[in-house]
């Protein structure tokens, strides 16, 4: 019965205390809200979810805003991390500049853009009609269409950094003696890349793909600046839109509701990355 | 030729990262007519620190400094001081089978809920305590932000540490706090610095909380004070310039700082 308490327990316990006071008791007391109306207990919020098309919009473009996201800022942080690590010089130059745009609050870089995008007074559309376009129908974040792309290249430009960071620690943590070996062999390189370094790397991309997908679900900030969700819901993101159900039209309980479905739905899939990772 | 190739490429990247930067600055220092060129002044235009002194008239703005300032300073240290001591104990002491791996993990999933998540909640509980609009309400959510992150780092700088100093100064009889204190605390100080900054960082930046914790301007930090005018006066280029180099210039001295444990930093440490 008296079983002694680990004594590493009495240096640990603050901080478990504090964080369960920010974590586990706002779930479970969101998963309350989420259940609950007016007049008591409901299961309605979680059956509205389903009929929800605004829903459906808003959880799609955050799936199509993260992959999209994710796959450009994946391929140009491994070619640019690949280029650094084989320049002869200024390579700790290159590094830090490449570096700067993902120190920059999330706020800031979207008023950055939002300045370079105004249709009639911005640097971008002032260098392109510099080139002889024509640029009365490029509205950026205003379009439709275009405002989607708009978003994703902020976040591209903002967060490929990350990528670069993370994969070129990779790159510098690979022994030499494989690399050697296949240059004994005779090996170009390419067929070195591709058999030797890619699959040393493999850990580091998933580990990096893992964090940025799990930033990029919850992406809210920059696009919060740039468009606000619109036009109309063209750039709304799941996270934009239970910001809006909850905070501009206080449906709390739905919000919540929605919230707690995204949680356990990107909770999985950090999961099943996750087991991915320790398998390789 | 292949030389060539590879250094414009490494330069073409460098300016699509650097320019949008630079043009940010470039626009706080013009004259409106500067701005507003058509075509796009890069280079040759008269400074003008005018906005500069414009946003720092303003009251407000000088709120949202000292505000945000409070909040990140503030949230580190709580965070720091909760998170070393438990850091260490998770490194040092004997656990029970998986207990440390168990907790530290544990710890660290805190840092994977999404904002979006706890904000409804934590707003619904603030209001209930009457501590919306208060620095302090914030402070507390950005201490859950970072704590996870400081236990983490610290425990792998705390692991990098020999034993054997402090096995000899626990056996002269010093107290567990005492080692934690006066051997541990000054051998792992870069590790701590580093740490601070990266949660200086964090908190500094934080918009989503403090946009929905913070929403009257005494309690507004600079994220937040900077996307209301946004979108309030689309038309004040030069304030809200001004006020955006103003908000970076702090995260890229904290930065320089801490170059070194970047890697460390932005992988929550786990790739060394």
């Amino acid at each position: 019965m008296t079983r002694r308490l680990p004594p590493g327990l009495v240096w640990v316990a603050p901080a478990l205390l504090v964080l369960a006071a920010l974590s586990i008791y706002p779930l479970l007391y969101l998963i309350k809200v989420s259940l609950s109306d007016a007049r008591g207990f409901t299961f309605e919020h979680y059956t509205r979810l389903f009929q929800d098309r605004l829903f459906t919009v808003a959880a799609g473009q955050t799936l199509f805003y993260a992959l999209a996201a994710l796959t450009l800022e994946f391929f140009l942080g491994l070619a640019l991390a690949l280029l650094v690590d084989s320049l002869a010089h200024g390579r700790a130059l290159v590094r830090v500049s490449l570096l700067a745009p993902m120190l920059l609050p999330p706020v800031v870089a979207a008023v950055i853009w939002r300045l370079i995008y105004n249709p009639e007074f911005g640097v971008l559309n002032g260098m392109l009609r510099q080139l002889g376009f024509h640029t009365a129908n490029l509205t950026w974040t205003s379009g439709r269409t275009s405002a989607m792309l708009s978003v994703i290249l902020v976040d591209v430009w903002q967060w490929t950094p990350f990528l670069f960071l993370l994969l070129t620690a990779g790159l510098q943590s690979i022994p030499s003696e494989p690399l050697e070996a296949a240059r004994v062999d005779g090996a170009g390189y390419w067929r070195t890349l591709r058999d030797v370094v890619l699959p040393l790397l493999k850990p580091t991309i998933l580990l990096a793909l893992l964090l940025r997908a799990m930033d990029l679900l919850r992406i809210f900030d920059q696009i919060f600046i740039l468009t606000q969700g619109g036009p109309g819901s063209a750039t709304e993101t799941a996270s934009l839109y239970i910001y809006r159900t909850a905070f501009r039209f206080s449906n709390f309980g739905y919000a919540a509701a929605m919230s707690f479905v995204g949680l356990v739905i990107t909770t999985l899939a950090a999961r099943g990355l996750m087991r991915l990772m320790k398998i390789s | 030729m292949k030389t060539i190739l590879k250094y414009s490429a490494a330069l073409l990247a460098m300016a699509f990262a650097l320019a949008p930067i630079y043009w940010l600055i470039t626009i706080s220092l013009k004259t409106e007519i500067d701005q507003f060129a058509s075509p796009p002044v890069w280079f040759t235009f008269t400074p003008t620190l005018r906005h500069y002194a414009g946003i720092f008239a303003h009251d407000a703005f000088g709120h949202y400094f000292l505000n945000s300032l409070i909040v990140s300073t503030c949230s580190t240290l709580i965070a720091l001081a909760l998170g070393l001591p438990a850091a260490y104990g998770l490194a040092r002491f004997r656990w029970p089978g998986d207990w440390s791996r168990g907790i530290s993990f544990w710890i660290l999933s805190n840092r994977m809920l999404p904002p979006i998540v706890t904000i409804i909640p934590m707003f619904l509980m603030l209001r209930e305590i009457h501590l919306l609009n208060s620095l302090a309400g914030l402070i507390l959510v950005d201490v859950g932000l970072n704590l996870p992150f400081v236990v983490w780092m610290m425990r792998g700088f705390v692991e990098d540490l020999p034993r054997e100093i402090e096995e000899a100064a626990l056996l002269d009889g010093e107290s567990r706090l005492g080692v934690l204190l006066l051997i541990v605390l000054p051998l792992v100080r870069p590790g701590l610095a580093a740490t601070a900054v990266f949660c200086l960082i964090v908190a500094w930046n934080e918009f989503l909380f403090a946009l929905i914790l913070s929403q009257t301007q005494s309690a507004m930090t600079l994220p937040v004070g900077i996307a209301s005018h946004v979108t309030q006066y689309e038309i004040q280029w030069g304030a809200m310039s001004a006020a955006g180099v103003v908000a970076i210039l702090p995260v890229l001295i904290f930065a320089s700082a801490a170059q070194r444990y970047f890697v460390r930093g932005l992988s929550l440490g786990a790739i060394k």
